[in-house]
């Protein structure tokens, strides 16, 4: 089973199972596909939950998560995603044949002594949902301090390398966000297939520029005449990685550092570079192609622009045979520094940069060793981390934080041991 | 959209065109034909899908049809209202009269008026309600017509469309014009309940003001007709017997069998071209090929319904006289406002899966409410077939036993459904404005004033009253946004100035132009105005000088 597109809204098949289980109905496959695919659109037709009502809609739905929530939500929450789940779910079923039988219970003569019964049998249960829920708003008080903001709403984001790994659970996270998502991939194949898997109100427009080619996103960019200072986010997560090839295969080592690093370079002068003002007068592009005044209200312009680096752990030492990737994030994480040096000593107070290290978790370019299984982290738990990170205006992001540990540990014990543990973790590939 | 002058111009002069196949464009077409005169019906005339499994019941249809699901609440589940929504019930998904927002044909701008069209067959009126009551001289004080004026109109048209309802009950003295001619629509044992204890408790309800009676329908109930209700609840979701009146199914099939009517489909009418104060031509798009042309005609009626009429009305008077301004002279629709009530006494009663969908009772408030009609029209509906979600979450209980409870009480819940008359308001238009080449878009300007908002308040609170007086448990007031109330009139008005048409609904400006439709009313009464619609059209169609 693929990955739920956005998390927040998604309910698996045992959640479902579990509604039903509360709801006194059986569960069908067929309304849950239906089901399933209503709630991958809820982020762009319903209000996003946010503070409690958020806090409340993370953890997964269990049988006594669903009766406390319903009540609580019902009174308090009334655009919770759960309610939206139990809502869809009696809609679906009492469409359905079976599920109309199933709900359409009369209790015939002792109509008086059942509507009694339910009264009662409700108000048990609110009794009791709400020492809970003073509980969960005591959790959710405890963790506010720590916990980010990441509300993007009519902000506009723009992301490279959306197609897959790291840049795609970015892009969903933003757009499950409220942001309107500016994603670049690198073919016209795979804009149609992430065009197909996005939802029809998906906030989002796909580029097409191969950032191996000088120059390719720049133009991409301005033929889609966005203004450079709409953008609220631009977070370059695109980047490869010739796995296998020396450091001395100079082709290999050259589209390494055009994609990983020169082409972040060119983004970063369109964003903050000197102003271009034929780019920056031409109208907002909007997503669904129309231009009433309402769109173009919606998109004004940016005030601050968080610029995020996507380099690497990788950064802090060296690697054989990856064809120079930890040279190149090394020399995105010293440029990004650099940028920011520069942009803070123009007292240009509009951009911040924030370079982000992470450590080891599952993308296109990570080998599945058993040793690497153990180091992974959660890409979404990631995705999140960067991106409030980034909202918050922090200069570095290394999630998970024990791996950096890790990983300046190693650097500190000199070169001789690190080859040998990394050459261990990673054997010499012949391809 | 390419322009193109079409080749025949000029050849014919005496062409009478009528604009839209609605309820006022029918009556319009034959009346005319009806007067020896050779009528032309343009239309868009998108068809319906017929309606599926003809003798199944609501809640039969779940189990006969392949998809359910997608006939109930739409591919995507559109028609699945979400729990913050205000609305009890949406549009049917699965019926396609009604055109949709995205539309490439439809013209509007939505913004706060959420207008609602019809580019099929039959209009709006695919949709009705099938409340058919007559505008009484009460309803008319702001109208340069009176009811005897109107009356002969009226009667031709209850005799075109046949109207089930009592001979005579306790509203009948303030129902001027109503000529039932069939059987009253069957009761449920909910309605039966109602009505009784309405009858012990009417001297408490008569000080509200408040009258209950059976509805006046527009629905073939003598079962000695082939197409006589069989009481399957789907009214809304498109009567398979055709027993609720519509004109593709009667009126249009009367024009057809006159010789000299000719039913043009496939056009959408942009507007008039004028010279002198007559009009010469129409401009339409064809809705297949989007190219725009021009044919010439003799005379015109506007039966394209209030909102498009006053649009095509519009972009004619600003290509003629560019400094009139953009604006309408008015716009009007209803403010609908629904009370959901458990009718305490109904409780524990059989649910009757067999049973007229819309409302078969119907109440007045009765009063001194000036300036508005002294009668203001509700429709009191009990439960019947219906999708029961959005009623579901809006029970104040948990899911679970909201579910429960709702199936416990479902024949003894309904709904009380008032009708706000409305004014020619100086704020309240439509107006054209420029989008690109060749296409003008239609946006509104509509707000309730402060004085109708107080005499929403005091009839709310009266209905209310009168409830409880009934034995109901009222909970909560919903209210429906601008635009809902699909009641639109009074784009161009009867009255004097150019922008309005006299009182046979001729245009002030261009004498071969007529305003048939719900466009001419100069105010909303309460009451509903289907038949006033086609009342009003065969009057104009009647008094036409040509």
């Amino acid at each position: 089973m693929t990955d739920p597109l956005f998390p927040l809204w998604h309910i698996d098949s045992e959640e479902y199972d579990a509604v039903c289980a509360y709801l006194r109905l059986t569960p069908q496959s067929r309304l849950y596909d239906r089901l399933s695919r209503y709630l991958a659109d809820a982020p762009f037709r319903f209000p996003r939950p946010s503070g409690f009502s958020r806090y409340l809609a993370e953890p997964r739905l269990t049988r006594f998560r669903i009766g406390r929530l319903d009540p609580v939500t019902k009174l308090f929450l009334p655009g919770h995603p759960l309610r939206h789940v139990l809502n869809g779910v009696i809609a679906l079923h009492e469409c359905d044949p079976r599920g109309y039988r199933e709900l359409a219970v009369t209790p015939g003569p002792h109509a008086g002594v059942a509507v009694l019964a339910e009264i009662l049998r409700s108000g048990l249960n609110l009794a009791v949902s709400l020492p809970w829920l003073g509980w969960q708003w005591a959790g959710f008080a405890a963790g506010a301090p720590f916990r980010a903001q990441d509300d993007l709403v009519g902000r506009r984001a723009l992301i490279t390398g959306v197609s897959r790994g790291l840049g795609r659970d970015l892009m969903l996270r933003c757009l499950e966000s409220g942001a309107e998502v500016i994603g670049i991939v690198r073919s016209r194949a795979a804009q149609e297939k992430l065009q197909g898997e996005l939802p029809a109100h998906a906030r989002a427009t796909l580029l097409v520029a191969d950032l191996a080619t000088p120059g390719a996103l720049r133009s991409a960019l301005t033929e889609a005449k966005i203004p450079a200072d709409s953008v609220a986010i631009a977070i370059l997560s695109a980047a490869i990685k010739h796995d296998g090839k020396s450091v001395l295969s100079m082709d290999e080592l050259r589209e390494t550092f055009q994609v990983n690093l020169f082409a972040a370079a060119e983004l970063a002068g369109w964003l903050c570079g000197p102003c271009d003002d034929s780019q920056n007068v031409a109208p907002a592009l909007s997503v669904d192609g129309s231009d009433t005044p309402e769109t173009m209200r919606e998109q004004r312009l940016s005030s601050t622009t968080r610029v995020v680096l996507v380099s690497s752990m990788g950064r802090w030492h060296g690697m054989h045979f990856s064809g120079g990737y930890n040279a190149s994030k090394a020399a995105l994480s010293i440029w990004g520094e650099s940028l920011d040096m520069e942009l803070r000593q123009r007292g240009n107070r509009r951009f911040t940069v924030t370079i982000v290290e992470p450590g080891i978790f599952p993308s296109g370019m990570t080998r599945k060793t058993p040793f690497t299984r153990v180091l992974f982290a959660s890409r979404q738990a990631v995705a999140a981390r960067i991106l409030s990170g980034a909202l918050a205006g922090r200069r570095a992001i290394r999630p998970p934080r024990w791996f950096a540990l890790l990983t300046w540990g190693i650097c500190l014990v000199g070169r001789d041991y690190r080859y040998r543990l990394l050459a261990r973790a990673k054997p010499r590939s012949d391809r | 959209m390419r322009f193109r002058e079409s080749k025949d111009r000029g050849e014919t002069v005496n062409r009478i065109v009528v604009v839209g196949s609605g309820v006022s464009g029918a009556h319009a077409a034959l009346t005319l034909l009806e007067r020896g005169h050779d009528v032309e019906l343009w239309d868009v005339g998108r068809e319906e899908k017929p309606f599926p499994e003809p003798g199944a019941t609501f809640h039969e249809l779940k189990d006969r049809l392949a998809d359910p699901v997608t006939y109930f609440l739409g591919a995507d589940l559109g028609a699945l209202v979400p729990p913050t929504s205000p609305e009890l019930l949406r549009y049917p998904p699965a019926r396609e009269f009604m055109t949709s927002r995205e539309d490439g044909l439809l013209n509007f701008m939505p913004d706060g008026f959420f207008p609602q069209a019809s580019l099929a067959k039959g209009g709006l009126s695919n949709g009705w309600g099938a409340n058919a009551l007559s505008f009484s001289d009460n309803d008319l004080a702001e109208w340069p017509v009176s009811f005897s004026e109107m009356e002969t109109a009226y009667k031709a048209v209850y005799d075109r469309i046949p109207v089930a309802g009592p001979d005579r009950d306790d509203l009948t003295p303030h129902l001027q014009g109503v000529y039932p001619s069939q059987p009253p629509v069957r009761l449920s044992a909910s309605d039966d309940q109602l009505l009784k204890t309405y009858e012990r408790r009417k001297s408490a309800l008569e000080k509200l003001g408040v009258k209950i009676g059976r509805a006046r329908l527009a629905v073939v109930t003598d079962p000695s007709r082939t197409d006589a209700c069989d009481y399957s609840g789907r009214c809304l979701w498109g009567c398979p017997r055709g027993s609720i009146y519509n004109p593709r199914l009667s009126t249009l099939k009367q024009c057809e069998a006159h010789p000299g009517f000719r039913y043009v489909d496939g056009r959408l009418v942009l507007a008039l071209r004028s010279r002198d104060g007559r009009i010469e031509g129409i401009r339409y798009v064809n809705s297949a090929t989007r190219e725009v042309r021009e044919e010439p005609c003799g005379a015109v009626f506007l039966a394209a319904g209030a909102l498009q009429t006053g649009a095509i009305f519009l972009r004619t008077l600003r290509a003629a006289y560019p400094d009139a301004g953009p604006h309408s002279e008015g716009l009007m629709d209803k403010t609908v406002v629904r009370i959901p009530f458990v009718s305490l006494r109904c409780l524990g009663q059989a649910y009757d899966p067999r049973s007229f969908q819309f409302n078969r009772l119907i109440a007045g408030v009765i009063g001194e409410f000036a300036p508005w009609p002294s009668y203001l029209h509700a429709e009191l509906l009990h439960l019947t077939g219906l999708i029961y979600h959005p009623l579901i979450e809006r029970m104040p209980l948990d899911s679970r036993s909201s579910t429960k409870l709702f199936f416990a009480i479902r024949p003894a819940i309904g709904a009380a459904t008032l009708f706000f008359p409305d004014r020619i308001s100086s704020g309240n238009h439509q107006m054209v404005r420029e989008h690109g080449e060749n296409s003008e878009k239609v946006a509104f300007r509509y707000r309730d004033s402060e004085d109708k908002e107080h005499f929403i308040r005091q009839s709310v609170a009266r209905m209310r009253s009168a409830l409880h007086r009934l034995g109901c448990v009222t909970r909560g007031v919903v209210r429906s946004e601008p635009g809902a109330g699909i009641h639109y009139a009074g784009t161009v008005p009867m009255g004097t100035g150019p922008k309005r048409c006299d009182a046979a609904g001729r245009s002030n400006l261009f004498s071969n132009l007529y305003i048939a439709d719900g466009a001419a009313f100069p105010s909303l009464p309460s009451k509903p105005i289907t038949m006033s619609l086609a009342a009003h059209a065969t009057r104009v169609a009647r008094l036409a000088a040509l």
